[in-house]
């Protein structure tokens, strides 16, 4: 037992106990590893800066700092998967926990004590030794749970198509973590072994490991000690120079991405507003790219989060966002540093001198990222949302289309076909436009033309006007907006395609052309609030047509609908039969926060049985029709919409409710595909209420042959 | 290889299709536009050539001033030149004078293949192009689905019933482009805007030295006969049904 100025009811310890004259080699060894730090950091910010078109992404400051304090302190993004989540918020809060607790030591030492007025004393000294021992166990389990995840659990997102993408980086890094946690109680053990004051009771870890040292004697416990503390001090200071150059970097990267996140609408899409005289459209290099979609890739963890729900990955395609995100972090990692010290000579060169780049050596779309991974997206934006960096990997995508489909026009001739039918005929199917308004022939629908003076228009959208189910919906809806007595219109023949898909499928220049002539009809109408019934034209109307002089209310149908019942407008009194499931469309859920609407409506039809399936709300399996997918033939792996339909049977739904005509059809197929037409049905919530209203008799399909009185 | 492709605007196939009360042609307002799909086989055709051998592709086209929408369309696609007959006299005008027109806009300008469609699918004629290659006293080979450049000359293949023929042609040549020649491209963003930019020769007849006289002309335009309701069977057995048919189209429509 050593002599001590502490003493029961003065508690505390001696801060940098049996480190004698070690400030000068700590200060040294620290400004060391401070300069490979900040040499680090400056090498990146040359490359964060050396490639990408210009962005901002410092305005609205306030909602910057609340996304940075939201998901970079408190980690929202990163618990909404809870283990994972847990197991990081364990390290993450631990360690900022110890860095206060040894900023703490570090102020005592160097201006508590010196300045007479210590603070690491008492009942304070008490609880904060508790709360250090605590904070040291969260990072040793957060370290553990992640060495398991890692290295024995290996879930499949931490890998591609089954092989884990492990770098012997994450090793040294959590190695790092847990060894400096490790000694740090090896040396709280011993120092309360030579010094043993009985309230370090409170240090109960380093109280208990105390005992592991019952027989080492004092000079050789300091001994150890001092090996221990050196061993400790190098590996936090080694742990700080590692940052810049290892996936440590994400704690500089991630929260710097989550401040720079976007601010626009779920599924912007920056329009192209230079068609004349660009040489180029989309990104077909890099540099392509604005500096922040370039600097994302520098932000990713490879958690795999956007895996998880990727319907491509899971369905067996090449894409992985991860992946994507990755290739491109690697393509960088090449071409940045070439292209910072170009740039670096240039500015050393004469004035006016264009620097000379470093020519690539690699079509980035076509080799970084395959085609085929490329054109398997379905902008369903699981990825975006659910990552935990803030990544944005949809625009990216759509920005690579946009090079494949405007620059090189290269890509699938059912696409392309598509196209053409939307250039001649404004629909996909390339269907006479003539025949727009067919459906609503006989019901009494007035369009705009015919009397403008009403609340609403009624956007049919191209699958309600051409596709024998989306029609169907079509007069359903306009059914219950009648008996209801609300006040609408349809443009008719003077509607137009509204343009998702071409711009989700890269085609900008065709998207424009149909949204601007859609704005000139509907300006020209002076419409104020829309309705649609499809999410895609919703989604696009909403927040694309605004970019082109179109500002609109835009309601989707369910909201509509919902609202009708809440009023007492409408009544459902007649039951349905069967159990149903309700599907989330992802231009509706993901993209307009919509999951209440549809689910309030079901549950406001009589008799109605809804059972969930398991993939919901934000985690919703897309149908696979999203992103001009609907347009395109599906070769690799399993058909996405299909899956969707398993897993509507796995919860013995026999009815797959949707609020989306792309979602209706690829699951009406699915449910073929499956060979269960004959049990299941998939209808639009539209459908379902008009059926509880119970106004009309159902026609039973066969009845051309009934018999005839 | 200079190559010359010959285009046509025709009405969408999807366009709705009214003829005029008078029987004098059909309504135009409404319909949408767009180059015959057998011309578009010759363009991208032509193009592809062109990507192998060199040299310039011209696009002629007879028509009012809207055809000029479906030349810009073929530049965009790639093609470098245009030259658009536009006379109100030639509207309407039979094969003989629209080749005419044509013979003597190509005559000035080098060329050693002339692509044609094989019909235009507004009149279903089919002759230009047979017509053209008289007027330039060059070969012809027609519903190619295949064409192969072999020094000076090109082979061909020809699909007939049962088989397909084998052609082979000395250049210059006129060929007319059957479904299945290839896939026409998509007009690239640049292809497009650069479309605007090139040149196109605006001639009309009596510039090209032709005097229009129709030989043959269309008296009248008439619509297709009202299609009569279609039926439906009924019956519980398929046997039953397949009599009851078999029984219809003998007797009441007489086709078996």
């Amino acid at each position: 037992m050593e002599l001590s100025k502490f003493s029961v009811g003065n508690e505390g310890r001696e801060v940098f106990w049996n480190a004698e004259n070690f400030e000068g080699l700590l200060f040294a060894f620290t400004a060391i590893a401070m300069a490979i730090f900040a040499y680090g950091i400056y090498r990146r910010w040359q490359m964060w800066t050396a490639i990408g078109k210009p962005e901002v992404r410092n305005d609205q400051i306030k909602e910057r700092i609340k996304l940075l304090l939201k998901n970079g302190l408190f980690q929202i993004k990163t618990f909404r998967d809870i283990y994972p989540g847990i197991m990081h918020g364990l390290i993450f809060f631990g360690f900022i926990g110890l860095m206060f607790g040894a900023a703490f030591d570090a102020t005592e030492f160097h201006v508590g004590e010196p300045y007479g007025f210590p603070f690491l004393i008492g009942k304070f000294y008490l609880v904060f030794s508790f709360l250090m021992e605590v904070l040291g166990l969260f990072v040793l389990a957060g370290v553990f749970m992640a060495l398991d995840r890692r290295y024995i659990t290996k879930p499949e997102r931490l890998g591609y198509k089954g092989e884990p993408d492990n770098t012997p980086d994450d090793a040294i890094v959590l190695l790092l973590l847990g060894g400096i946690i490790l000694t740090g109680f090896v040396i709280e053990a011993l120092r309360i072994h030579v010094t043993n004051p009985p309230w370090e009771v409170w240090s109960f870890v380093g109280y208990t490991l105390a005992k592991a040292f019952a027989g080492v004697d004092n000079n050789t416990a300091r001994i150890i000690h001092k090996v221990m503390w050196w061993t400790h001090t190098f590996m936090a200071l080694g742990f700080i120079a590692y940052i810049p150059y290892s996936r440590l970097v994400h704690m500089i990267t991630t929260p710097a991405n989550h401040f720079m996140a976007s601010l626009k609408p779920v599924g912007n899409i920056e329009p192209i507003r230079d068609f004349e005289t660009a040489e180029s459209f989309g990104a077909g290099q890099l540099e392509d790219f604005t500096w922040k979609q370039v600097f994302d890739s520098d932000a990713c963890t490879r958690c795999g989060r956007c895996q998880d729900g990727c319907p491509a990955y899971l369905s067996g395609k090449a894409l992985s966002p991860k992946k994507v995100v990755q290739d491109l972090k690697t393509y960088w990692l090449e071409r940045a540093p070439l292209i910072a010290a170009a740039k670096k000579a240039a500015g050393k060169a004469a004035e006016g001198a264009a620097p000379e780049m470093p020519a690539a050596t690699k079509a980035m779309v076509g080799e970084v990222i395959d085609l085929h991974e490329l054109w398997a997206c379905t902008n369903c934006m699981y990825c975006m949302e659910h990552c935990s960096s803030s990544i944005e990997h949809v625009p990216k995508i759509v920005n690579m289309r946009q090079y494949k489909v405007l620059t090189e026009a290269d890509f699938a001739p059912e696409l392309q076909l598509t196209y053409r039918n939307m250039e001649n005929n404004s629909n996909p199917w390339g269907v006479g436009s003539h025949l727009r308004a067919d459906w609503a022939k006989e019901l009494g629908v007035k369009t705009l033309a015919e009397d403008p003076n009403v609340e609403y228009l009624f956007y049919v959208g191209c699958s309600g006007s051409f596709d024998e189910r989306g029609k169907k919906v079509s007069v359903a809806f306009a059914k219950i907006l009648q008996t209801a007595g609300v006040s609408f219109g349809i443009l008719g023949t003077e509607e137009g395609c509204c343009g998702d898909s071409a711009m989700r499928g890269g085609n900008e220049y065709l998207s424009q052309t149909l949204m601007q002539t859609n704005i000139e009809v509907m300006n020209g109408y002076g419409v104020k609030k829309i309705i649609c019934t499809c999410p895609h034209g919703y989604n696009t109307l909403k927040k694309d047509y605004p970019h082109f002089g179109g500002n609109y209310e835009v309601y989707h149908h369910t909201e509509i609908i919902a609202n009708l019942i809440a009023a007492g407008k409408i009544s459902l009194k007649k039951p349905v039969d069967g159990m149903f499931t309700y599907h989330d469309s992802c231009f509706l859920g993901r993209y307009n926060n919509i999951y209440d609407q549809p689910r309030k409506i079901l549950a406001a039809v009589p008799g109605m049985k809804l059972a969930e399936m398991d993939r919901k709300l934000d985690k919703s399996f897309c149908c696979g029709a999203g992103g001009a997918r609907m347009w395109m033939e599906e070769h690799d792996g399993e058909r996405i919409n299909n899956m969707r339909t398993d897993q509507a049977i796995d919860v013995n739904a026999t009815n797959i409710a949707v609020a989306c005509p792309f979602c209706l059809t690829m699951l009406t197929d699915g449910i073929k595909a499956r060979e269960k037409e004959e049990k299941m049905a998939s209808l639009d919530i539209a459908e379902v209420v008009w059926r509880a209203m119970g106004l009309e008799e159902e026609k039973p399909s066969a009845d051309v042959c009934a018999p005839t009185e | 290889m200079n190559i010359v492709a010959c285009v046509k605007q025709v009405p969408d196939t999807e366009a709705a299709i009214k003829v005029k009360p008078d029987g004098s042609g059909i309504e135009e307002a409404g319909i949408k536009w767009v180059m015959n799909p057998y011309d578009e086989f010759g363009v991208e055709e032509a193009l592809k050539l062109k990507e192998k051998f060199g040299g310039d592709v011209t696009i002629v086209s007879v028509g009012p001033a809207r055809a000029l929408e479906t030349i810009r369309t073929a530049l965009a696609m790639g093609a470098d030149k245009g030259i658009h007959i536009n006379d109100p006299a030639l509207e309407g005008a039979d094969a003989y004078n629209i080749a005419a027109a044509l013979a003597a806009a190509i005559k000035g300008i080098p060329h050693d293949i002339i692509f044609c469609g094989q019909r235009a699918i507004d009149d279903d004629a089919g002759q230009v192009g047979s017509v053209l290659a008289e007027f330039l006293g060059i070969p012809q080979v027609t519903f190619v689905t295949k064409l192969d450049v072999e020094g000076a000359s090109i082979k061909v293949i020809r699909p007939i019933e049962g088989a397909q023929l084998l052609i082979q042609s000395s250049l210059p040549c006129v060929v007319t482009a059957q479904k299945g020649l290839n896939e026409p491209r998509y007009a690239s963003l640049p292809g497009i805007m650069k479309a605007k930019k090139k040149p196109v020769d605006v001639k009309d007849a009596a510039g090209l030295g032709v005097t229009v006289a129709p030989k043959a002309k269309i008296a009248k335009t008439l619509p297709p006969p009202a299609r009569p309701p279609g039926k439906i069977i009924c019956g519980e057995e398929p046997a039953e049904k397949a009599r009851e048919l078999a029984k219809l189209l003998r007797e009441e429509a007489k086709v078996i």
